[in-house]
């Protein structure tokens, strides 16, 4: 094997590698992103305390995960078949975060750690997943949760203001994840 | 003292035969249509680096029957995950190794 040939050999591999890990990635990113977007909206607005708040808070992750399941489907039809076991674990582990930083706020009287403390969770969360599947987009995600939740903080905006804000964040990875869905469905076939 | 290149398996460093490894080193399983589609090769080309796989013990298959149709898995055996992580650290140590005689 000359130089060249392992070069290319190597960059070969690679590519391949990208692709399976984007192809397993895909139904598992939905459900991660989109599920704790909700848990973040939750603490950043009176979702908990109106009917349509809650439907919303349940609404997100059911869509979430039915998102993930025809990805999920789609995928072992075409065949590849993976385990969700690290994806769960971050989104646990996000969402156990997030709760306990907003119990520790309310535990200990501090009404704006309870408010914001979810959603920077959900926002470092965000990134340690962008550098570890090395996705400029779910980075993106993350720098706009954090402009919303700063936006709110900062301007002191309503509940409705600030429902409305995350609502469109919300239809944007919404979006971003029916088109990633999309493209890798044009790959696929 | 031998030459770093020795390091390198024969049945792993082949273009297509690293693909496959790598592929399946991101999947819990991988089916023989989804390998010929992504490594771009043609069936018989891919039962051939399959079979050099699985008798070495890198990746084993699995046939069966799914929604009456055939289908073959095929999953990498920890020996596999092992043996492409020291091959890709070996080429690449040996690559790294070549830039720095050729910078200097």
């Amino acid at each position: 094997m000359n130089v060249d040939e392992a070069r290319e050999s190597l960059a070969f591999s690679e590519h391949a590698r990208k692709r399976a890990r984007d192809d397993v990635g895909r139904p598992w990113l939905a459900l991660v992103l989109l599920g704790s977007l909700s848990v973040a909206s939750l603490s950043l607005t009176d979702a908990a305390i109106t009917v349509t708040g809650l439907l919303w808070v349940f609404a997100g992750p059911l869509g979430a995960g039915a998102i993930t399941l025809y990805a999920y489907r789609r995928n072992r039809s075409i065949g590849i078949d993976s385990s969700p076991a690290a994806y769960a674990a971050i989104a646990v582990g996000i969402l156990i975060l997030a709760y306990a930083v907003g119990w520790i706020g309310y535990v200990f009287h501090e009404p704006s750690l309870a408010r914001v403390g979810p959603a920077f969770i959900v926002v470092a969360g965000y990134l340690v997943l962008a550098w570890i599947e090395r996705k400029w987009t779910i980075a993106a995600v993350s720098l706009a949760l954090l402009a919303v939740t700063v936006a709110i903080i900062g301007l002191d905006l309503t509940s409705d203001q600030s429902m409305a804000l995350l609502f469109s964040l919300y239809g944007v990875v919404l979006l971003a994840v029916g088109f990633n869905l999309r493209a890798g469905r044009q790959q696929l076939l | 003292m031998t030459h770093p290149s020795s390091a390198l398996d024969d049945t792993i460093h082949q273009r297509v035969r690293l693909g496959i490894l790598a592929v399946l080193s991101e999947s819990r399983r991988a089916d023989f249509s989804y390998l010929k589609e992504v490594l771009e090769v043609t069936a018989g080309n891919l039962s051939q680096h399959l079979a050099i796989l699985e008798e070495a013990g890198h990746i084993q298959i699995v046939k069966g029957f799914e929604d009456k149709r055939s289908r073959t898995w095929i999953t990498v055996t920890r020996k596999g995950r092992t043996a492409l992580a020291s091959e890709v650290a070996t080429m690449k140590a040996l690559l790294e190794g070549i830039a720095t005689i050729q910078r200097a």
